[in-house]
């Protein structure tokens, strides 16, 4: 009678199961051996996200700003739009190291929060959204430095891989970046003084022209 | 409220009667101040942008917001246990999409004058916050979300949309109206059915015993179709 009992029960169940769809998978018992990024390091590498992502909403708003009919400089908006895709790039190639690693198979949803609102929406002139600029590669440089200070960590854990990919490809770009900014910032600011208005709109013109 | 509507009658008087022309005729008569620097009335401003322009903002903040939320879905795609590269896929176009809508959306607001805000966004899109939401789904999961979002997406054209055609001369802006149903309406409308076969595809997909090939062969397929 139990046992009658039990079957009646489970091919209920089983009917039960057939009605609704089968839409998460099994439970995986994958060996974790691999996994061996250390919390802290991780933790450093999820706020680097959020700074290139907040660097990209900064250069969105320059790029704003600049296509306005009473400011009118394209060629500093298409730069400063392009500028932000980057930094969104860089949020997503961060997050794809930790993937690789075996990271981010949980907590995925606090990963991006809504505090990326840009703080300075308007600018004197393009040199010192250029300096702006330039001041925002320094800080990302600076919290990149960080990240890898932490990661590697030689006395508990050493990222090698990871520091090793932060040093060639993360600063590799920002301190080119950061050398072609200064550059332009030079130009500028040098024809600025004397042209004023006109060094500016013919510097705007070189820019989208890729000639400066 | 009284005072908020006799200004704005009083701002949409002074953008009809001030024109370019007059300032200009000021500012470079002999008699003008040689260090001419107010600024001219010379925008590219017409029409109804002004009373458009709020809606346009917040519009625009909520492409981004929706571009994050897309991005983490795909990423909970990607991790090794999920490993489903076809969904990450498909919510990484969802990203991209709404990113660069987003940003040529800027582009459109200021061709017409206008400015971007940063800040505004809608009540209830706002109040999302306040609750834990979790963007960590299994596929149906996710696919419905995404179609839920993107309807809401397209209301909220539609209603910028009938801003801009009320038949009131402050109102109606034909140039508006036919952005929003060029660039973003009947986009949308693509995106929404394509969506929504998405979810019929996988609703009777998953309607057996074991989903877990039905999931691998849809996955492959999302691998190898684009979006858009
Ligand atoms: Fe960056």
């Amino acid at each position: 009678m139990k046992s009658f009992l039990l079957t009646v029960f489970f091919v209920g169940v089983i009917s039960l199961g057939s009605a609704q769809l089968q839409c998460a998978n099994q439970e995986l018992n994958i060996p974790k051996d691999w996994i061996d990024m250390k919390e802290v390091c991780i933790n450093k590498m999820r706020d680097q996200v959020t700074e290139e992502l907040r660097a990209s909403m900064q250069y969105m708003a320059m790029g704003a700003y600049f296509s306005k009919d009473t400011v009118n400089l394209k060629g500093f908006s298409d730069m400063f739009f392009k500028s932000a895709s980057e930094e969104r790039e860089h949020a997503i190639k961060l997050i794809s190291y930790l993937l690789m690693r075996g990271e981010l198979t949980s907590k995925v949803s606090d990963l991006i929060k809504r505090n990326l609102i840009p703080k300075t929406t308007t600018w004197v002139n393009g040199v010192s959204a250029l300096k702006d600029a330039l001041k925002l590669e320094a800080s990302v440089t600076k919290k990149i430095r960080e990240v890898i200070k932490v990661c590697e960590d030689g006395s508990s854990f050493n990222h090698y891989h990871l520091v090793d990919y932060l040093t060639g490809d993360f600063l590799e770009e920002q301190y080119h970046g950061q050398r072609d900014i200064a550059g332009k910032i030079s130009t500028l600011e040098k024809m600025h003084k004397d042209h004023g208005a006109l060094g500016e709109w013919l510097f705007d013109k070189k820019l989208i022209s890729g000639e400066v | 409220m009284k005072v908020f509507v006799i200004l704005s009658l009083f701002c949409v008087a002074a953008i009809a009667d001030d024109y370019c022309y007059q300032d200009v005729v000021g500012a470079c008569s002999k008699t003008a101040n040689k260090h001419y620097s107010a600024v001219l009335n010379c925008s590219a401003k017409y029409g109804a942008i002004e009373k458009v322009q709020p809606a346009l903002q917040q519009y625009i903040n909520h492409h981004f917001v929706r571009s994050f939320e897309y991005l983490l879905m795909s990423t909970h795609f990607a991790n090794y246990q999920k490993n489903r590269a076809g969904f990450e896929k498909l919510f990484r176009e969802l990203s991209d999409n709404k990113w660069h809508e987003g940003i040529e959306m800027i582009k459109y607001l200021d061709s017409r004058g206008g400015e971007m805000d940063f800040n505004r966004i809608a009540e209830d899109v706002a109040k999302e916050e306040e609750k834990e939401r979790s963007f960590e789904l299994y596929e149906l999961a996710a696919v419905a979300r995404a179609l839920d979002t993107e309807k809401k997406m397209a209301l909220e054209a539609n209603s910028i949309h009938s801003e801009a055609t009320r038949k009131n001369i402050n109102f109606h802006d034909p140039e508006i109206s036919d952005y929003i149903e060029k660039e973003v309406v009947h986009k949308e409308k693509d995106l929404i059915r394509k969506l929504a076969g998405y979810a019929t595809d996988l609703t009777n997909l998953l309607n057996k015993q074991d989903s877990s090939l039905s999931l691998f062969l849809f996955d492959e397929y999302l691998q190898n179709n684009k979006l858009f």
